[in-house]
């Protein structure tokens, strides 16, 4: 029997009922997001104005028309993918491999490992990023993408640790048990059987990883002095002066800023569920 | 930042001095003086600043860094603490004799006493007092604001009021604010800023100086009736309760929107103002107590500091000067900055009624300190406003527990 | 049945060197490019640090002197609860939430995964940005949360979401869990793909309805995902503060203030530098008994 028990919903009415109320959860969720767009059309005053404008009464595209003349939002963003696609590569690189270990491995290690990954969490980048710096000075890697790739993979680096293990130790024994019948290593054994099967929780932590890195703040601000290197995060303050914002346009950058990473996740979306009904895991 | 040797740095100041400030073909590179700054509007003036500097001379070149304003204070503190500082700052007046107290930042009085253009007399009180430490300069104003009353003038007819005769006294300010309240049409009658952050000090300053109240005796009368006044605003409805979770320019965007019929603002916010108020808006200066008439107003500005260990302390200090001459300062108002000078008097002003209302009470704008600790002098003032404006405690109380904590450290280091 | 867990063991037993080498190369990342920054701060909270001697390296010593000042200073306790208080809830309510969600998406409908995609649009925006929404959504005057609630007449009054001190600290910590539950369900819903199939068309061939395969099979097998993401959701909740800042700065009066906020306020803000980092190591202290506690769980799940 090729059907999927577990997905099957009765009858078509069941589903119809499902979707209206995923489109009204969805709806309701996401309500800010929807204030940041209607905000980015407002006018400043109107954004703050009592009764409040649940739809802008005069939408005006002026904002984005001096978002785009004023900042350089296509270098902004360029910087920004500059940071968040080599993080999400080191992520996935250490953070597959090392959680594997840290699945297999039956040593008292596992344990500290773990409670220091996890702990290596807890402080805030504004208080590492001093010290941060003074290590990059010393090693010439301030005002580089290096640099700040290298900091910001450590924090994603220690949550796919954590949240890659379980998710290891779910893959049945049998199937490694398997292929080190059939003779394949410990490395073949990886990359052959297991990574494929972990393909869709690796395809979540990379995208994870990808919008962290993507959002980050302190460490680019910190260690990339250089205007032309600053990413979309620390040019969205270009707008937010001493004094005072131009909300509209902050939103209007915000918009813009979002919507690359909701069409990733609505691409790889597609993936996953192609994974699932392929039956990956057979 | 930048590092040049003595004889490379010998080398551009001779030809420097050679080719004067005319423009001239740069054999020598010019060294950098890199510039941290907060001011994100492109009509700020130095932004023409720099360009000008540039191209007048070649020895220098102005290379600057955008910091957003709320984090300029802990870049400049990384900075500091990781030994690669900078050779130029604008940093909050306020702030600047914690840094100077604690031997960060260069001297520069002997520059001063050179310069041509920096003549401490010139300068108004307050600005300069900012940038002094145990009788040595260590920031040099750049700019310097201080607080009005905006009102709607529009509100002001349809109530009947004459738009003419703004409040002048606290009696004034408080029976205006009971008629112009509308709560049928989402109107306060008054709005200010009272959150807990260095704002709302400088908002409430103004009303503790015109009570004839001082921060060395918060626990007097004088004190206590100044903060029951605003206390009062809120609780009797003529201010929102918000104000204590809203950073000044929220309030004027409230008043922006016509839900605020009067608020207490500075220059800062007219660029804006002018743009999207869409009714008729006036500046009058800040009231002032019926029984007191003292006219007090608190000072807030940005000055130039020039971090200890900076590479380029010359260059700095030559832009410095540049800045500081009168006719970059008149620009200044264009984004809202008022010249820290008394001889500068911008010729046909924009917003001039607004102008002349800040200009005028420039001379009775006093500084926050100076003193080097500043932020825990102004914390527990920032707790008692909000104290009393939450209920928690009565202005009185409230104002007690704060001496009780400022005054010990006023007695180590007096104001 | 069972899972092949207890199988797993059988692995173990070689000690393949690649297996080292890859723990290896994660540990030492993180040591170099996050302990030594943390290492500075312990050492920092027991120095007493100012403007003066923040560039020196060796700063008087002062022991415990920092985390006696903090620990008196009148707002700490109330700190202390509040990040107590910001995380519980949190933790309850993005594990849970997240996991319905994550089941209700995991179902075959029209349209499932698109939505379950797009809820992660919270999760995209910059915390400044999302601070600044919920701002404007719980402003007393002209928040539309006071609108909506009014005009559905399910509140009376407009309620002071960010300037009533008993309420502040509910109004940020909805906004957190709104801003972070998209990240907890995500990864449950990833947890859910690592159930192998056969689990459950055994169990619906044994005769189990729905609820029973929820309750027998998804949840046990979801169980250490569950434990790992609620142990994530504690840490990231208890270093957030830029939504905090953002939306009400700590106050009204410390009310809706949290350990990293005070940390960073004394740090930056005030220049007690020793202060600051002491305060921020008490979270330090905390996350560390919470990790060990999640460490003793799985010692008891691989003997199971």
């Amino acid at each position: 029997m090729m059907r999927s028990l577990r997905r099957r919903i009765g009858s078509r009415g069941m589903r119809i009922l499902c979707s209206a109320i995923g489109i009204t959860i969805v709806v309701c969720y996401l309500f800010p997001v929807y204030w940041m767009f209607a905000s980015s059309v407002k006018t400043s005053a109107e954004i703050f104005a009592n009764p409040p404008s649940i739809i802008p009464s005069h939408p005006t595209l002026a904002a984005f028309r001096q978002v785009f003349e004023s900042e350089n939002v296509v270098r902004y963003m360029r910087n920004s993918l500059a940071i968040a696609i080599p993080v999400t590569v080191v992520t996935l690189l250490l953070g597959a491999s090392g959680s594997y270990a840290l699945s297999r491995l039956r040593t008292r290690l596992i344990g500290v490992a773990l409670v220091l990954a996890l702990i290596l969490q807890i402080f805030p980048d504004a208080l590492l990023a001093t010290p941060m710096f003074i290590m990059f000075r010393h090693v010439g890697l301030l005002n580089t993408f290096t640099g700040v790739v290298l900091a910001t993979s450590a924090k994603s680096l220690a949550f796919a640790l954590v949240i890659l293990r379980p998710m290891y130790r779910q893959v049945p024994a049998e199937i490694e048990e398997a292929s080190r019948v059939d003779g394949c290593g410990t490395w073949q054994t990886f990359w052959r059987i297991v990574l494929p099967i972990m393909r869709v929780p690796l395809i979540v932590v990379g995208v994870l990883s990808f919008v962290q890195a993507y959002g980050q703040f302190v460490y680019p601000l910190t260690l990339l002095s250089k205007q032309e290197l600053q990413p979309a995060t620390v040019g969205i303050y270009s707008f937010i002066g001493a004094e005072y914002a131009d909300w509209d346009r902050v939103m209007a950058f915000a918009s813009i800023f979002a919507i690359p990473v909701l069409i990733l996740f609505l691409l790889l979306q597609r993936k996953i569920v192609a994974g699932l009904t392929a039956g990956a895991l057979k | 930042m930048g590092g040049s040797t003595v004889l490379r740095r010998t080398f551009l100041a001779s030809s420097a001095a050679a080719a004067g400030f005319s423009a001239n073909v740069a054999r020598a590179e010019p060294a950098t003086v890199s510039l941290w700054h907060v001011f994100n509007l492109d009509t700020d003036m130095i932004y023409g600043g720099m360009k000008a500097f540039n191209e007048s001379q070649s020895a220098y070149r102005i290379e600057p860094r955008l910091v957003p304003g709320v984090q300029i204070v802990t870049e400049l503190i990384r900075a500091i603490a990781t030994g690669s500082v900078p050779d130029l700052v604008t940093l909050d007046s306020p702030v600047v004799a914690s840094f100077s107290a604690q031997g960060t930042l260069t001297d520069l009085t002997d520059q001063v006493v050179q310069s041509k253009f920096i003549k401490p007399d010139v300068y108004f009180k307050g600005p300069w007092a900012s940038g002094q430490w145990r009788g040595k300069t260590y920031g040099i104003p750049r700019d310097a604001n201080t607080l009005g009353l905006y009102y709607n003038a529009d509100m002001f007819r349809a109530k009947g009021m004459d738009p003419d005769k703004p409040p002048r006294t606290w009696s004034e300010l408080k029976a205006a604010a009971q008629k112009l309240r509308d709560p049928a049409k989402n109107v306060y009658g008054f709005g200010f800023c009272a959150t807990q952050a260095e704002e709302g000090v400088f908002q409430w300053l103004p009303f503790l100086w015109q009570a004839g109240g001082s921060v060395d005796k918060l626990d007097q009368p004088e004190a206590a009736a100044a903060l029951q006044y605003v206390t009062d605003m809120v609780q009797q409805g003529l201010a929102s309760k918000d104000v204590i979770n809203q950073s000044q320019y929220e309030v004027t965007n409230t008043f922006m929107a016509g839900n605020i019929a009067m608020s207490q603002g500075g220059p800062w916010e007219l660029p804006r103002m002018s743009k999207q108020a869409k009714f008729e808006w006036r500046l009058a200066p800040l009231p002032v107590k019926d029984d007191k008439q003292i006219k007090a107003d608190c000072l807030g500005g940005y000055d130039f500091v020039v971090p200890k260990g900076a590479g380029q302390v010359e260059g700095a200090f030559r832009f410095i000067e540049f800045m500081s001459n009168p006719k970059i300062l008149n620009e200044g108002w264009k984004s809202g900055r008022i010249g820290p000078r008394t001889d500068v008097m911008v010729q046909d002003p924009l917003w001039p009624q607004a102008y002349a209302t800040y200009r005028g009470e420039m001379s009775y704008a006093r500084p926050r300190g100076p003193h080097p600790q500043w932020p825990d002098i102004s914390r527990p003032m920032q707790t008692a406003i909000q104290q009393a404006l939450t209920g928690a405690k009565s202005p009185a109380d409230a104002l007690r527990e704060a001496a009780a904590k400022v005054d010990p450290i006023l007695a180590k280091t007096p104001l | 049945m069972r899972a092949g867990r207890a199988a797993v063991g059988k692995i173990g037993r070689r000690r393949p060197v690649l297996l080292y080498a890859f723990l290896a190369a994660s540990m030492l990342y993180l040591l170099v490019f996050i302990g030594l920054p943390i290492v500075y701060n312990l050492v920092m909270s027991v120095q007493e640090v100012e403007l003066g001697n923040i560039s020196d390296l060796v700063r008087p010593f002062v022991g415990l002197e920092n985390y006696r000042e903090a620990w008196e200073d009148p707002s700490f306790r109330t700190v202390l609860l509040n990040s107590a208080l910001f995380v519980g809830a949190n933790v309850v309510a993005q594990v849970g939430i997240g996991l319905a969600l994550a089941l209700f998406f995991a179902q075959r409908f029209p349209g499932a995964h698109v939505l379950r995609g797009l809820l992660l649009a919270s999760w995209v925006l910059p915390a400044l940005v999302v601070g600044a929404l919920w701002k404007w959504i719980f402003a007393t005057d002209y928040g539309v949360a006071n609108y909506v609630l009014t005009r559905l007449h399910l509140i009376s009054g407009a309620i002071h979401w960010l300037s009533d001190p008993t309420v502040s600290l509910t109004a940020v910590t909805i906004a957190n869990i709104w801003f972070g539950t998209p990240f907890a369900m995500i990864l449950v819903a990833a947890g859910l793909t690592s159930i192998p199939e056969e689990q459950y068309e055994a169990a619906s061939l044994d005769g189990a309805g729905p609820l029973a395969r929820l309750l027998h099979i998804t949840l046990p097998s979801l169980w250490p995902t569950l434990v790992a993401v609620a142990c994530l959701v504690t840490i990231y909740t208890m270093r957030a503060f830029d939504l905090i800042f953002a939306m009400t700065q700590g106050g009204p009066l410390d009310s809706s203030n949290v350990l990293p906020l005070l940390s960073y306020q004394l740090s930056f803000q005030r220049f007690h530098f020793g202060v600051g980092a002491a305060v921020g190591s008490f979270s330090f202290i905390i996350v560390l008994a919470v990790a060990v506690l999640y460490v003793r769980t799985l010692r008891r799940e691989s003997e199971g």
